[in-house]
């Protein structure tokens, strides 16, 4: 059955894939670079994309996959910046391109790549252990203003979206808590499970095995309104059924990872214009749909000026809370 | 020309103490400290550094206070003799000459030539039967990790012409 | 009993003609990717997955694993007849897989590797079938100051016993720790040791070294004493494969004991690398004619072997149970378990116990069918030693380069890996041992970040390592490994005795 819906979906890719809008299309094997390492996020949306494109036949040439994952993904950004205007050089990555080169010193700047589209956004939910106290995110925050600097809240890596969140609700309600940096999210989950961090705010796919368990519990999600219905998980209660972190008294309206698509700077106009429309039929695609569902990710199609306002908003923000933190290498 | 094992001994004695200082110089960059969240990210580079340079000191030592107790022929124990050392030169420079040949013209044209030349100079074949085995490992290499792996390997100026990316 | 007839029903399931041939596609390609340094299981596996999209998901993971079983016997094969470990894991077979194939016994060699590969899997799937539901609670107790002292054990035990000169097996450990430390520490989001070059910055690969210090360093080693294998094996003979299978069962308490090994390795968080040269290390110690250990033993063969495959086993609960893969082949899995919509963690074995248990079983079958078609593949690479040296060593060279340039395809890497060469070649000749080098490789890092989780976790007090029996008793363990040898050494000294290891130096 599963495969007859896939063979259907295939055909309707095919008829959309009739390039009557393309002045430009791939004339050798396109590079889709990654900006990590294999069966990371990253790696996971780039091979879906890969998939969608090669079996919808939205792209004539093969598609190979390089995972450059080294130096938090930089290696990736660097790649990108040495085949600068190489329209086969196709970079994936979240907000890590904007982001890294203000805490690290790196021989590459944004400005190295173009930013084509944004297919998703990733939520961030504050997580606790299922038989935690804390009923609502105000009690865990109340609990690190009792006792300050001891209540371990793990997350994945340093000076990376992870601890940027955790910055921020500190900045935000003045609690003070005892950041510990993991590898992953895979890793910080387990911790979680195992109560040997009291929170963290892994994104909804590396904690839903654990909280279908019943061994970590969902307090809020980052984002303006609730994340869209989904079956239950847990005692009844599914993705919808997570407050805002606003509803709860927690003054961050949004805090999410876009999932984005980049090419060398110099790119010709026709290049862009053409992923742009191929990655606007893989974003339509039934397969797309599913691939949202299965990791639990919201889908936003961002493209041109409105993805443009959207990095440079988020890239201010950050910035923002790098600065405060001592972190900008700036 | 010959290598002593007491120069061997002495060289990379320097060699790993070198790489040593460099850890040292690279981690007060960072900061060695224990600062009050536990150690700074130079701290363990510092320190194996430190360790590094102490062992290579011994190491120094060790071989100089063995040449000095061993006199004679033992002292002299040799590394390297003359045949092994234009034996092993050799290897090497073709080998060096095959990475430069790699980073300048890709992997293909590299491993071809390198092959081929090695088949006919020292395997003493005639050099047509050598180029065909230096290209057939070339295609052979073409055909597993391209074709059938999809995993793209360094190219030069060459293959493009050849509408080969 | 009730996972005994769940494990029945897998079977059902595992045992179809389809997934016979799945087993054997995927157990083929395996050995290939497996066989070629560089391109190893990882990269394999993340290329077959989007082929899975079609394929329910407990065809596609019996396609996988079969994969990854095929590619880690694939990765002994080089270890032995080269000196060029394919896998990671597999780099503690060259110590004593390589001397024995060069003094003319490749076919032993081989046979030993791949049956005690064959015998550890299935120590680690009976273990997989019997305590899933223990093991994976068992795993939840492991936090930063745990995982640091599993790594810190198999360090003790694999060091602790080391016949080379102390001094110099402290150069090789320090070398391979700031080797480890280049590059971006994800933990503390810092770049270290890159003096600036971008090329270091992700890192030097652990596997460039590895192909530089052994497969090159090895490759100088022959043409220094002329252009030709050394020993080349004559001919191969079936009698040989039984010969060698019969004597296997003369080493049944190292198989058990590195079975263990493995299996503790594979659960906590250490992994196949780190059980296969802790096995070996511990092998050495444990064998009276330890000193020997490094000129051809069985031992020395079957001790990382089987460790190497039962760890490699039993880190798929791991992924399954709580979601952390324990390496990179299982992280690549895991992806494809999220794209097929499973979600791995403890339900995923109360959601859908076709998949699990039909993996399970099917861990079995293809192990099985692994073993048989490798051995299958023995007489064709021992073919290959009868090549001219002229011909097959440049190719073995190239090879060597393309593995290291596939890593990250970087040129950098070929430099690299030249430098590499020859260092590994001046350090083996002047005595330095590699092995401590290796493993600080593989696992320094990986120590340094639970060392300072716990510190941060701790405020900085080391009382964190005996804060619970758990963690206090492995670190007991692992002091004890460390130690005992060098007083048990000193002992026999102050005895009159000459130890025994400098009877053979």
């Amino acid at each position: 059955m599963m495969k007859k819906a896939i063979g259907a979906s295939v055909a309707s890719l095919m008829l959309l894939s009739v390039p009557a809008w393309a002045e430009w299309s791939p004339e050798r094997p396109v590079e889709f670079v990654v900006a990590s390492g294999a069966g990371g996020g990253t790696d996971n949306f780039a091979r879906t994309i890969q998939s969608v494109l090669t079996r919808g036949k939205l792209v004539d040439q093969p598609i190979v996959v390089l995972n450059k994952g080294g130096g938090s993904g930089a290696e990736a950004f660097l790649y990108g910046k040495q085949n600068k205007a190489d329209p086969n050089k196709v970079i994936f990555a979240t907000n890590n391109v904007y982001l890294l080169p203000h805490v690290a010193k790196l021989a590459y700047t944004a400005k190295d790549l173009q930013p084509v589209a944004a297919l998703a956004m990733d939520e961030f939910i504050v997580w606790v252990k299922a038989d935690a106290p804390y009923k609502t995110v105000t009690d865990l925050i109340d609990a690190a203003k009792a006792d300050p600097g001891k209540i371990p809240f793990g997350g994945s890596q340093s000076k990376d979206t992870d601890e940027t969140l955790v910055a921020l609700i500190e900045d935000t309600t003045g609690a003070d808590f005892k950041y510990v940096p993991f590898n992953g999210g895979g890793e910080v989950g387990v911790q979680l499970a195992g109560g040997h961090i009291a929170a963290n705010v892994n994104n909804p796919n590396e904690n839903a095995g654990q909280w279908q368990a019943g061994a970590v519990r969902p307090l809020c999600v980052f984002a303006p309104q609730r994340m869209a219905k989904s079956a239950a998980i847990h005692d009844g209660m599914g993705w919808h059924d997570i407050p805002t972190c606003k509803e709860q008294g927690l003054n961050i309206e949004s805090y999410q990872m876009p999932r984005t698509v980049w090419l060398p700077a110099d790119t010709p106009p026709e290049a862009v214009a053409f992923y742009q429309q191929a990655l606007k039929s893989v974003f339509e695609s039934p397969e797309w749909q599913e691939y949202l569902t299965k990791t639990s990710q919201s889908g936003t199609l961002l493209t041109g000026d409105a993805l443009q306002a959207f990095i440079d908003g988020s890239e201010a923000k950050t910035v923002a809370v790098f600065k405060a933190q001592g972190w900008s290498t700036e | 020309m010959t290598v002593r094992r007491f120069h061997a001994e002495v060289a990379t004695a320097i060699g790993t103490g070198a790489l040593g200082a460099a850890a040292v110089i690279g981690a007060l960059e960072l900061g060695h400290g224990w600062s009050e969240s536990g150690p700074e990210s130079g701290y363990f580079p510092f320190y194996v550094g430190v360790i590094l340079i102490l062992a290579s000191l011994w190491n120094l030592g060790a071989a100089i206070v063995a040449r000095q107790t061993a006199q004679g022929d033992d002292g002299a124990e040799l590394f390297l003799d003359r045949e092994r050392l234009l034996r092993l030169g050799r290897f090497i420079g073709t080998m060096l000459a095959f990475v430069i040949l790699t980073v300048v013209m890709g992997i293909y044209v590299g491993a071809a030539s390198y092959v081929a030349w090695n088949a006919w100079r020292s395997g003493g074949y005639r050099a047509w039967v050598a180029l065909a085995i230096g290209c057939g490992f070339s295609v052979a290499l073409y055909l597993v990790f391209e074709v059938a792996f999809l995993v793209p390997l360094l190219k030069g100026p060459i293959e493009p012409l050849l509408g080969i990316y | 009993m009730e996972n005994f007839d769940l494990l029945m029903h897998g079977f059902g399931i595992a045992i179809t003609p389809f997934h016979l041939m799945l087993m054997v596609v995927g157990v083929l390609l395996g050995l290939v990717v497996g066989v070629l340094p560089g391109l190893g299981a990882p990269n394999g596996v993340s290329l077959l997955i989007p082929l899975t999209f079609t394929l329910d998901p407990t065809s596609a993971i019996i396609l996988l694993s079969s994969m990854y079983w095929g590619a880690l016997f694939g990765g002994s094969t080089t270890s032995i007849l080269f000196n060029i470990p394919g896998e990671p894991s597999s780099v503690a077979t060259t110590f004593d897989g390589y001397p024995m194939a060069r003094s003319g016994q490749s076919t032993r060699a081989l046979t030993l590797a791949f049956m005690s590969a064959g015998i550890g899997a299935l120590i680690g799937v009976v273990v997989i079938t019997l305590l899933a539901g223990w093991a994976s609670r068992f795993a939840l107790r492991f936090g930063a100051p745990e995982y640091f002292a599993v790594y810190f054990l198999a360090f003790a035990a694999f060091i602790g016993m080391g016949s080379a000169s102390p001094v110099k097996t402290v150069v090789s450990l320090a070398t391979g720790l700031l080797l480890a430390s280049v590059g971006m520490d994800n933990v503390t989001g810092e770049v270290r040791l890159t003096f600036g070059f971008s090329d270091l910055l992700g890192g030097i690969s652990f596997l460039v070294v590895v192909i530089g210090l052994f497969g090159i360093g090895e490759l100088l080693a022959t043409v220094q004493e002329g252009l030709r294998f050394r020993g080349v094996s004559s001919r191969i003979d079936l009698r040989d494969m039984l010969r060698t299978i019969a004597e296997l069962p003369r080493y049944w308490a190292t198989t058990l004991r590195s079975g263990l090994i493995g299996i503790w390795m594979g659960i906590t968080p250490g992994g196949p690398t780190a059980a296969s040269f802790m096995s070996y290390g511990i092998a050495r110690q444990a064998s009276r004619k330890g000193a020997a250990f490094g000129s051809g033993r069985p031992e020395g063969i079957i001790a990382p072997e089987t460790a190497d495959h039962s760890a490699g086993t039993c880190a798929m609960l791991p992924m399954l149970a709580l979601g952390v893969p324990s390496s990179a082949t299982a992280a690549v899995m895991m992806g494809g378990l999220m794209i097929w919509g499973l979600t791995p963690g403890p339900m995923l074995f109360a959601t859908k116990p076709d998949f699990v248990w039909g993996l399970i079983a099917s861990m079995y079958v293809s192990n099985i069918v692994g073993v048989i078609l490798v051995l299958l593949t023995v007489p064709l690479f021992a073919a290959l030693l009868r090549v001219p040296f002229s011909i097959i060593g440049p190719m073995i060279v190239a090879i060597c380069f393309v593995g290291a340039y596939t890593v990250s395809s970087a040129t950098f890497d070929l430099w690299l890996v030249l430098v590499f060469g020859l260092v590994g070649y001046v350090l083996s000749r002047l005595e330095y041992p590699l092995a401590p080098l290796v493993l600080a490789m593989v696992l320094g890092h990986k120590a340094e970040n639970a060392f300072y989780q716990s510190m941060v976790l701790s405020d900085g007090s080391l009382g964190i390592f005996f804060a619970n029996p758990l963690v206090s008793s492995i670190m007991v363990i692992a002091l004890a490994l460390l130690i005992v040898p060098k007083l048990l050494h000193i002992g026999a000294r102050l005895r009159g005795r000459r130890p025994a290891s400098q009877e053979i130096r």
